[in-house]
């Protein structure tokens, strides 16, 4: 009769080492929560600068096309600024949406101006300054003024 | 005279687990220091929303990031600056930028314009016209 012989350290060897495979599966883990941004993604609003006043600034200055200029001015008002065109009221954001656009369609190379009082808020400006870039607007500035 | 047995063989074997070990510990490191200065220059704000922003990865002049807060305390860099002293801040960077310096004006929505329009004005005594506001994507 044979007797069939084991090695007693054969089934130890071949267990896995299981301590460095935790190891590596934690630093992924932590490279992945490290890698991952929890703010959200910031874009950016490039602008123009347009100073008024007596300020002695030198800005560069482009030719000034035949068409008149779009200026728009904001107030404070308590359910979000209010606007104007130019001379229009546009008192809602659907309402500057619209007078923009139809501003675009004609000339959308017109300069637009952005000068809202100091008590606006920025959310608000941006906004605006937003809603021109939607409307087709392509030279939208802000306007300081030089004291 | 001994000859290597397979046994021998295989024990002499790099180890590649120690090495992938420091490799991903380093990595780690590395990102978590960019993280931690990059937080030094970006405050927490509730950034305006906008629907037209555009992604400025490619662009790789050098940025001067001005963060407003809420009341409208500016902060160059992390440090609060006086709208006074900002001009000659930015004209001495400009200065140093030779492929033109970028201003990035992290504002809160809810700061009011008078708190921006100095800065704007600021950069435009200094020479910067390459001035961008951050925003998050409006969906």
């Amino acid at each position: 009769m044979k007797t069939v012989f084991r090695n007693p350290g054969a089934g130890a060897r071949l267990t896995l080492a299981m301590t460095p495979m935790i190891d590596v599966v934690f630093l992924l883990l932590i490279f992945f929560v490290c890698t991952a941004s929890f703010q959200p993604l910031e874009q950016v609003l490039p602008s123009n600068l347009v100073v008024s006043g007596a300020g002695a600034v030198n800005a560069p200055v482009e030719p000034t096309p035949e068409l008149d200029e779009v200026v728009l001015r904001g107030e404070p008002a308590p359910g979000g600024a209010a606007w104007w065109v130019n001379a229009t009221p546009c008192p809602t954001p659907a309402a500057l949406d619209t007078v923009l656009g139809s501003l675009a369609e004609i000339d959308a190379t017109l300069p637009v101006i952005i000068d809202p009082a100091g008590g606006v808020p920025m959310g608000d400006v941006i906004a605006a300054y937003d809603a021109c870039r939607r409307a087709g607007f392509l030279s939208v500035r802000f306007a300081a003024a030089a004291e | 005279m001994r000859l290597p047995t397979h046994a021998t063989r295989r024990d002499a074997g790099a180890n590649m687990t120690p090495m992938i070990d420091v490799v991903f510990l380093l990595i780690i490191f590395f990102l978590v220091s960019s993280h931690l200065a990059r937080q030094e220059t970006q405050a927490q704000l509730d950034l305006p929303q906008a629907a037209t922003g555009d992604n400025d990865a490619d662009d790789l002049r050098p940025r001067v990031t001005i963060n407003v807060l809420p009341a409208g305390r500016p902060l160059l860099s992390g440090v609060p600056t006086p709208v006074d002293q900002l001009a000659a801040r930015l004209r001495h960077e400009q200065s140093q930028a030779a492929a033109g310096l970028e201003v990035r004006i992290r504002t809160d929505r809810a700061a009011r314009y008078a708190a921006v329009e100095p800065i704007l004005l600021a950069c435009a005594e200094a020479g910067v016209w390459k001035v961008t506001f951050a925003v998050t994507e409006k969906r």
